[in-house]
């Protein structure tokens, strides 16, 4: 394989298993909702407020 | 709680991995094995992978938390079908109407869908049994497939019984609608939990196996050049517009957006339920199972055994004949060959059905909420329509009604949906609503860039497949200047193309009129909306 080609797929690979890993380690993880109510936030949460 | 006593009662998830599953069971079907390798060999390797993210990132996932909160909402007035949905948001006598498109599409998908599915569960069988062990050529096993599909030209050798399609896909439609008729967590959800941990395992299996295939005398190629095959890059090709379009297509198709089956499993979310991270996660599961694992079983397999131009010529031929006349003759090579065969088409079919079981819940929720019936009886006597169309793909083939259901259907509806339900949903309910209701009991933040994105990007991009596909292709198609599975347009075949597209309108026609009755009947006021119901079933 080409040294082009092999970074292509490891950067493609490495974006979704990132992806994958992260958003089940998040839902897995028992954390805090910023919305435990479910009526909404007033305004979108800013980055990092989710945070315990 | 799941109950099927009274067609107005109320179901929902068992667990948060169990909706998961089955939402990522929706999402990966036979299209991240077969589809996306043959996609992505043809499109410039490297410049489709560039522009497949791109439409990911824009396209796809936006699109994924669109479909999760327009299904939320109606949940909260139970409104598990997009004309309540739709109606819910848009409070106009039009809107419901606009939604009948919501029912047509995942119907017709469905019919066509589980036939192809019942060929994986054949050719399993076939596997197992040994039955197609000795057909070692790639134009062999071509003649094996068509022998089965009963469209083999005349003299050609004969390898199965008349009735053996019907009988498979018989028997796939019975297992579809048993699955359908136990209910969301009964069964569409136990389905899941059994389907996708196999379908990973069988994958898991395959790539592993296929990685460290030899190279084999006289073709001298190996599997890593089956990959480079994929993923070489050619800049020269991101300027070419067919690439761009291939990829959006790939990410619309794969991730099951425009099929109003995600809208129909989120409704059965309470809005205490998180669906951002819930979104992110089904599409990050889908996308594992198409670049990692998908890319890596088909297309390496072919180059191992046919050489680099011989797999390229069989990447073009088609996404069928990669997957029902190569792999065979991959496996006949190996050892534990025929259960490598099961694991295969195994993988397909638990693909396939976690797939088409979730097309017949929009209509199965629409006649469940508005009209009061049990859900055996709706999934039964969808079991039946289905079978009746169905039958109409088993014996007509040849005749390119399949290629007609899944370009109008399959292709050019799915974004026809996709469309409207950005429209309704970021412009009509507007970016700010859409946007809080999405946070509605989230567990993460959407990076506020995607508001834009998904108020002005994904509904521009899509309009322009929607152009683009309507010039290039739906019009010549409609126009009988081509045919929908590619290739000129047969003349004989003529009759049979516009019975099935009659079929589409009156399915279209009849889920107006059903429409029409359901609003009559319970008393909707189109300008008011509907009565908001709290999870237990009780009027908030």
């Amino acid at each position: 394989m080409s040294t082009s080609a092999i970074i292509f797929m490891a950067g493609s690979w490495t974006f979704v298993l990132g992806l994958t890993f992260w958003s089940f380690h998040r839902l897995l993880k028992d954390k805090e909702h910023f919305d435990p109510d479910g009526i909404g936030p007033k305004a979108p949460p800013k980055k990092g407020e989710t945070e315990q | 709680m799941a109950s099927s006593d009274a067609g107005t009662s109320h179901e929902a998830w068992g667990s948060r991995i169990g909706l998961i599953l089955a939402m990522a069971g929706n999402a990966v079907g036979l299209g991240n094995f077969l589809r996306f390798p043959r996609q992505a060999a043809a499109n410039g390797g490297g410049s489709f992978m560039i522009t497949y993210f791109i439409a990911l990132i824009l396209l796809g996932i936006p699109l994924m938390w669109i479909e999760w909160g327009i299904g939320r909402n109606g949940g909260r007035y139970r409104k598990g079908h997009i004309p309540g949905m739709f109606a819910a948001i848009w409070k106009h006598p039009a809107a419901k109407y606009v939604g009948a498109v919501g029912l047509v599409v995942p119907l017709v998908v469905m019919i066509y869908y589980t036939y192809i599915e019942s060929w994986t569960a054949a050719f399993a069988w076939f596997s197992l049994t040994k039955d197609y062990w000795g057909i070692t050529t790639q134009d062999g096993m071509v003649g094996y497939l068509q022998s089965f599909q009963a469209i083999a030209p005349e003299g050609a050798k004969i390898y199965h019984h008349t009735y053996t399609p019907y009988a498979f896909f018989v028997a796939t439609l019975f297992v579809n609608i048993y699955v359908l008729s136990k209910g969301i967590s009964a069964g569409i959800e136990k389905l899941a939990k059994i389907g996708m941990p196999i379908l990973f395992l069988f994958a898991i299996i395959l790539a592993g196996v296929v990685l460290f295939l030899p190279a084999q005398p006289g073709i001298g190629a190996t599997p890593w050049q089956g990959l480079e095959f994929i993923y070489k890059p050619d800049y020269s090709r991101l300027g070419q517009p067919s690439v761009w379009l291939a990829s959006a297509g790939q990410i619309f198709f794969t991730l099951s957006v425009g099929m109003c089956t995600l809208t129909a499993y989120a409704s059965y979310l309470s809005k205490k339920d998180d669906i951002t991270l819930n979104g992110l996660a089904t599409a990050a599961t889908n996308e594992t199972a198409e670049v990692v694992l998908g890319g890596t079983i088909a297309i390496p397999a072919a180059v191992v055994f046919f050489g680099v131009s011989g797999a390229m010529a069989i990447a073009q031929s088609g996404s069928f004949n990669l997957g029902f006349a190569t792999m065979p003759v991959v496996f006949q090579q190996l050892p534990f060959g025929n259960l490598l065969g099961v694991a295969w088409f195994g993988l397909l079919f638990f693909a396939g059905i976690t797939s088409s079981v979730a097309m017949l819940t929009p209509i199965t929720a629409f006649f469940r909420e508005e009209f009061g019936f049990k859900r055996e009886t709706v999934s039964w006597s969808l079991g039946v329509l289905c079978l009746v169309f169905g039958l109409m793909h088993v014996h007509w083939l040849q005749h390119g009604v399949l290629d007609e259901w899944d370009y109008w259907a399959g292709t050019f509806g799915l974004v026809v949906v996709a469309v409207l339900e950005v429209i309704v949903f970021m412009w009509i309910f507007t970016p700010a609503k859409a946007w809080e209701s999405m946070h509605q009991g989230a567990d993460i933040r959407i990076p506020a860039v995607f508001k834009f994105i998904m108020t002005y990007v994904t509904p521009i991009y899509l309009l322009f497949i929607l152009g683009w596909w309507g010039w290039v292709d739906a019009l010549p198609i409609l126009l009988n200047e081509k045919s929908a599975g590619g290739g000129a347009f047969n003349p004989v075949n003529g009759p049979f193309i516009t019975l099935s597209r009659a079929i589409i309108v009156l399915f279209f026609v009849v889920a107006v009129v059903l429409i029409k009755m359901a609003w009559t009947r319970n008393k909707y006021d189109d300008r008011k909306g509907f009565v908001e119901v709290d999870h237990s079933g009780e009027a908030a």
